[in-house]
């Protein structure tokens, strides 16, 4: 019953964007017609069609079946009572006027219906492509799981079952459980933003932030983490307020500070800033590492959740977790995403907008 | 022999409550455990631990209940635990009087940093021994003075506006605790103040702009992002 009630919705929907289409279709439709009326002397023979096809266009670019059928209705009464002989008067008299009637609404349902298909389409190619990237994600995810906890378990066993270790044996076995741990953490915690996120892009609520504040904590967090790193921060004068939700955004920087470290290798100072740009925020990581190869600088984003099976063994964890989720939080919030070289180095920067777009 | 301060730890994982308790036993503290929300109110009752730490999901009770059962009669310490999902919980709690916040997953020394500065705080009636003595609270090379209604960086009147001056001040009261985004509007501007907290957020980044060296890396003023801000403790 709900099944029923929900389709008959679907295929008799209403919107204000198709009233206006229709509305903008028909009296292109009808301007048509006054003219070649005016023109000739008769129209009778241009109206049927004039108006068939504003049908046709109506059905194909509106939902449902609705506007379709409407749009064919005013066009029978249109062609009948303004365009034809006797004008300003029904005459349902005329030989073949079935056979009009009959024309319109055909076009009109069978249009309708294609239409309907075609979206239906693809709806669902793309919850196939969403599919897909889960699936992606979710490999990715196996695989930068399994082996930090082959090594917890190993490392954790290894001390329980050998009393006779050293205890300098010991700590170092504990040393790397704790470094698994915590990058099994940091994995967790890009899952929870991408259920931040969720499905649907418009879903994150969006706040002002002090752009300086969430640097800070970003920073913070990360040289907890890493004190070897040195870390450089810079600021504009004037208070940068963006709006975003923070949470998601501190995710990114850390996500791309700790990308410098992990994949830059020699990296041992990053600079962070942020500026305004026009309408835009646009925030910096800059690192002194060895730079993106450059066969992989034009694939990064693009590739970035496939796990790649190229790569040699899975001792190397790849970067593709932590920058998919950049890319997702940043196309959620509108912004953009980029990485470039340095003569020494790499630098993502990515902008946020400084308007909420609340009229989309 | 010293008496140890008692610590309820109010946990259901079994794992998570027995290195908290490892942690504490091992740094000067006695530590109990707690799994459910009824054995931990009876125990506190019963035990009178000098200071709860609350995990804020519990199996048989909401944490934020605990909490609010707990202040209606009593003013005992309390530091919250909360899983990263949850931060409206953790203002929440903050709001109901916790006294701070851990955010899961934490390390032993921000546990015992916690710890130590909550304990501290009920130990003063003012929360801040030095403010009580000389009417001053310095940290680093900021100095609070209460009496002068003045604050000075390396000896320097920074002059601050009256607004500003408050902020600081309210901060160096209870130096090394969160204060939430609503305390410090209710505190400053009445209990009727609106709730929009962009008049603190420019109050706050003028402020660091004078008492930093470097805005984005403050070492007295530090931001809890969507919860509050957080003065750096004294020596």
């Amino acid at each position: 019953m709900k099944i029923t009630r929900s389709s008959l919705k679907r295929t008799f929907s209403f919107s204000w964007r198709d009233l206006l289409v229709s509305a903008a279709i028909f009296l292109c439709a009808t301007g048509v017609c006054v003219l070649l009326h005016q023109m000739a002397d008769t129209i009778d023979g241009f109206a049927s069609p004039v108006y068939v096809l504003a049908v046709l266009l109506i059905s194909r670019f509106t939902n449902g079946y609705l506007f379709g059928l409407i749009a064919a209705v005013l066009g029978v009464i249109g062609v009948n009572y303004v365009f034809t002989y006797p004008y300003m008067a029904f005459n349902f008299t005329i030989s073949g006027y079935p056979l009009t009637i009959f024309t319109f609404l055909v076009v009109s349902l069978v249009t309708s219906a294609l239409t309907t298909k075609t979206k239906e389409q693809d709806r669902l190619r793309m919850e196939n492509e969403r599919e897909k990237m889960r699936a992606d994600l979710l490999r990715s995810v196996s695989h930068d799981i399994r082996t930090p906890l082959t090594s917890i378990v190993g490392a954790t066993s290894a001390i329980l079952e050998n009393p006779a270790l050293s205890p300098a044996e010991q700590q170092s076995l504990l040393r790397d459980v704790r470094d698994d741990a915590q990058w099994l953490i940091r994995v967790v915690e890009n899952l929870l933003s991408i259920t931040r996120i969720g499905n649907d892009s418009a879903k994150i609520t969006k706040e002002p932030e002090a752009a300086e504040e969430v640097l800070d904590e970003a920073v913070r967090k990360f040289r907890k983490r890493f004190p070897a790193v040195s870390v450089e921060v810079h600021v504009p004068d004037e208070l940068l307020l963006v709006p975003m939700d923070a949470i998601l955004i501190m995710q990114v920087l850390s996500n791309l500070m700790e990308n410098a470290v992990f994949h830059g290798e020699t990296t041992t100072h990053i600079a962070l800033s942020a500026q305004r740009d026009g309408s835009w925020a646009r925030f910096y990581v800059r690192d002194n590492g060895q730079g993106i190869p450059p066969q992989k600088l034009h694939t990064l984003f693009s590739g970035a959740l496939r796990c790649e099976d190229s790569t040699p063994g899975d001792g190397k964890r790849n970067m593709g977790l932590g920058l998919s989720v950049c890319m997702a939080i940043i196309r959620a919030h509108g912004g953009t995403l980029e990485a470039k070289n340095l003569e020494s180095g790499a630098e993502f920067s990515f902008c946020l907008p400084l308007i909420k777009e609340d009229a989309k | 022999m010293t008496i140890r301060e008692k610590i309820l730890v109010i946990e259901d994982e079994k794992s998570i409550s027995h290195f908290i308790s490892t942690v504490l036993n091992n740094n000067g503290y006695e530590a109990m455990q707690a799994q459910t929300g009824e054995e931990a109110l009876s125990m506190i009752s019963s035990h009178c631990p000098d200071l709860v730490i609350l995990d804020l999901g519990l199996p048989d009770m909401d944490g934020l209940d605990i909490l609010r059962s707990l202040r209606s009669w009593s003013s005992l310490p309390v530091v919250v635990v909360s899983a990263r999902s949850h931060e409206r919980d953790k203002v929440a709690a903050l709001d109901l009087g916790a006294d701070d916040y851990l955010t899961k997953p934490f390390g032993t020394d921000e546990l015992l940093a916690r710890v130590r500065t909550a304990i501290r705080h009920t130990r003063t009636i003012s929360g801040n021994d030095e403010i009580a003595r000389n009417g001053t609270y310095t940290v680093g090379e900021l100095v609070i003075d209460y009496n002068k209604h003045q604050v000075r960086v390396r000896g320097e009147n920074v002059h601050l506006t009256l607004s500003e001056f408050r902020i600081v001040a309210l901060l160096g009261k209870y130096a090394g605790k969160v204060l939430t985004y609503d305390f410090i509007i209710k505190e400053l501007w009445g209990p009727r103040a609106s709730g929009d907290n962009q008049i603190l957020r420019v109050n706050m980044a003028n402020i660091r702009r004078k008492i930093e060296k470097n805005p984005a890396e403050p070492e007295y003023l530090f931001t809890e992002m969507g919860v509050g801000y957080r003065m750096a403790e004294g020596n």
